[in-house]
């Protein structure tokens, strides 16, 4: 664009030069006329007389129109001078333009690092869509979202319904630790009466061992009387009776011991029973803490997870169900920014108004800039049309010497192979283009004697023809061709045989 | 300003609901100023619940937050407001920075038969007192917010509300694996307001 200016420039200064220079000439062409219409006048009275005079005048007139015509170009050229002034304003416009894309340039490194950025970005997006089962592009996240925020509702539900169970439990809980205090007051009790139990049986079992040794005592006397008895048989009738009363009242007492024996296993039993009893309100004691156990720990998890939805919920997350999200609209930044887009508008129509006014005056001041733009195309166009001539020149030459260096090869092949080589195109009759080689052997005996080929494709292929069809040839082709498929050694032993011919001939 | 029955400590649903919006106004300008959405000399100090508290004077934003209060005025007195957001978003990016979430549960039976309650006015001024305390208390443990930043008002609302004519429906502005702080709550015994921000995790970027 520079370059372009610069020689604008310059060519404007000639365009000057040339302007005063033919000013000048005008200006002496002017003088000249005004001169020969003087003189055309003072020989005017003549003209009827002399026909030199007349041929001077037309000579005069013709160099009037020659002038004009210099005149017109003159113009031409000042039109011309003008468009380079109108040129070089968009010139200086242009530079401003070329500065602000610079400087538009030099913001394009920021932007392509925010693109980067921004790629990354995406790209770990699309990771994290990755990650999220069940979602393999950036449509499937609403429905997941959807799905999750029916999970959310639904485990919502499930809080609810946790809830109460966990009431429920709780309630469960309270009943059945007023059980376990119930137990244990019946076990202490229980237990109080085992002791009682205990204490009476061991009572009753001193008692019984107190009758036992007095038993053994009153047995031990009865014997003693008995062995009195012996020795004082006299007094035998005497004691005999107060041996009766002591042994009924032995009697007595072993009725006795057996009621207390009785009543003693009656309390064992009953013991054995109480000490059942017992072991059972343990057992069930044992069961009850257990529950309350698990129960506690189900009231943890499910504490844990309420904590876990009420986490969610703090977070911002709904339901859709009965929820809607509003968004009061809010234009305070953008009224910020319109404030100061308008405040750049109001510069930017300053200055075009400024511009625009500065285009008017230009306008004025060349009222014909319009015909001078014309010119200036029409200007270009010849010279186009010179460049085209110069380069139609330049392809005829190309097309001459190419002409001369093709028909040197050809003979240089037909001298080194022995072969007169003519290419042509053919179509077939499906209308592929194909290309034809006919090959004439420079010891050929007759016209007829020519070898056809066809090339498509990168691949030659003879063509049969009458002198191809010979026995002889037929059978050369079959070997060189066909089997050896050679052509080089097909024409080479055609050659030599050709000459062998012609020579012994 | 609330208004109130005769007796002191006798609060409406009107009243409440003119303490609760009125709360909003001042945590707004507090969330404002405190984290620097807008410049400091764009704040004027008031003496409010014995708190020198500051108002925005930018008059974009005082009417903004004037609309704001008035519209969740109307949805406290019919209970049908659930939660009101306050959004701090990056301008540049739009990513959502800071979330000051108040959750609001309603009495249902205040709202339905018309009943008032009791509960005395210098109560719930401590309440609020002592919460925006707290919000002037974050910026010591809230991330900085070291680029501009543009704020938006969300509210939960129940589903049937007809959409006022300066609201549209929004997405809910969730910030990814949010840190959470839970602030003091306050309650007129007809509206418990509950306070949380929840912001975005610095650690996010490491992990």
């Amino acid at each position: 664009m520079e370059c372009r200016a610069e020689n604008a420039e310059k060519e404007s200064e000639l365009l000057k030069e040339q302007l005063k220079e033919l000013k000048k000439q005008l200006n002496e062409y002017l003088h000249q006329k005004s001169e020969a219409e003087k003189k055309s006048l003072s020989f005017t009275p003549q003209e009827a007389t002399s026909s030199e005079a007349s041929i001077l005048v037309k000579n005069l007139q013709e160099e009037l129109r020659n002038y004009e015509s210099e005149v017109r170009e003159a113009r031409k050229l000042k039109s011309s001078h003008e468009n380079i002034e109108l040129l070089k304003e968009k010139l200086l416009e242009e530079k401003g333009r070329r500065e602000r894309a610079e400087s538009e340039l030099l913001k394009l490194p920021e932007i392509q690092l925010s693109k980067e950025k921004l790629e990354d970005e995406l790209s770990s997006w699309k990771l994290m869509i990755k990650d999220i089962p069940g979602v393999s592009c950036s449509d499937d996240i609403p429905v997941k979202f959807a799905s999750l925020q029916k999970e959310v509702i639904e485990s919502m539900m499930k809080v609810g319904e946790a809830n109460a169970r966990l009431k429920q439990i709780e309630v469960a809980l309270d009943a059945a630790e007023l059980g376990k205090q119930n137990a244990e007051t019946e076990a202490a009790l229980t237990k109080e009466k085992s002791e009682v139990s205990k204490s009476e049986v061991k009572r009753i079992e001193l008692m019984l061992s107190l009758v036992t040794e007095e038993r053994d005592q009153l047995r031990n006397v009865v014997n003693e009387l008995k062995k009195q008895k012996n020795a004082e048989a006299g007094d035998e009738m005497a004691k005999g009776t107060l041996v009766q009363e002591l042994e009924s009242s032995l009697v007595k007492k072993d009725c006795c011991i057996k009621e207390l024996e009785s009543s003693l296993s009656e309390q064992k039993e009953i013991n054995n029973r109480q000490h059942n009893e017992l072991k059972l309100l343990n057992e069930r004691l044992n069961n009850e803490a257990r529950r309350i156990k698990s129960l506690e720990r189900e009231s943890d998890r499910l504490r844990s997870e309420i904590s876990l939805l009420e986490s969610k919920l703090g977070h911002g997350d709904f339901s859709t169900a009965n929820t809607k999200v509003l968004r009061m609209v809010n234009t305070l930044a953008v009224d910020n920014e319109a404030k100061q887009t308008i405040e750049a508008l109001r510069t930017e129509l300053q200055k075009t108004k400024e511009k625009l006014e500065a285009v008017e005056e230009l306008k004025r001041q060349s009222a014909d800039a319009g015909k001078s733009v014309d010119s200036y195309i029409s200007g270009k166009i010849v010279q186009y049309k010179e460049q085209i001539a110069t380069l139609e020149k330049r392809e005829e030459r190309y097309k001459t010497v190419f002409a001369d260096r093709i028909s040197v090869f050809r003979r240089a092949c037909c001298e080194l192979f022995g072969y007169k080589i003519v290419m042509d195109e053919h179509q077939r009759s499906n209308g592929i283009p194909v290309t034809r080689f006919t090959l004439q052997s420079i010891y050929a005996q007759s016209d007829d004697e020519k070898l056809e080929f066809e090339y498509e494709s990168g691949n030659t292929n003879i063509v049969a023809n009458d002198y191809t069809l010979q026995p002889e040839i037929s059978h050369q082709v079959e070997i060189f061709i066909r089997k050896l498929n050679s052509i080089p050694a097909f024409t080479a032993n055609l050659t030599v045989e050709s000459f062998n011919r012609r020579t012994i001939s | 300003m609330a208004s109130r029955t005769v007796a002191k400590d006798i609060i409406t649903l009107r009243g409440s609901a003119a303490i609760v919006s009125e709360f909003f106004g001042y945590a707004a300008n507090s969330i404002l100023y405190n984290r620097g959405v807008y410049p400091e000399e764009s704040f004027a100090k008031v003496k409010k619940y014995g708190l020198p508290m500051l108002l925005t004077q930018d008059e974009g934003v005082k009417s903004f937050i004037a609309n704001l209060t008035a519209q969740l005025s109307e949805w406290l007195e019919a209970g049908q407001l659930q939660r009101v957001v306050l959004v701090i978003m990056s301008k540049a990016t739009n990513e959502v920075l800071e979330r000051w979430n108040f959750s609001i549960e309603t009495d249902s039976e205040v709202v339905e038969k018309g009943v008032s309650k009791e509960k005395s006015d210098k109560e719930i001024m401590r309440e609020i007192q002592a919460i925006m305390r707290q919000i002037a208390s974050s910026i010591t443990y809230l991330p900085c917010l070291d680029e501009p930043c543009v704020f938006d008002v969300l509210a939960y609302t129940d589903k049937d509300v007809a959409v006022p004519f300066t609201w549209i429906e929004s997405d809910p502005k969730l910030i990814a694996n949010p840190q959470m702080v839970k602030l003091h709550s306050f309650d007129t015994k007809i509206h418990k307001v509950d306070t949380l921000v929840s912001y975005k995790n610095d650690e996010w970027d490491e992990q």
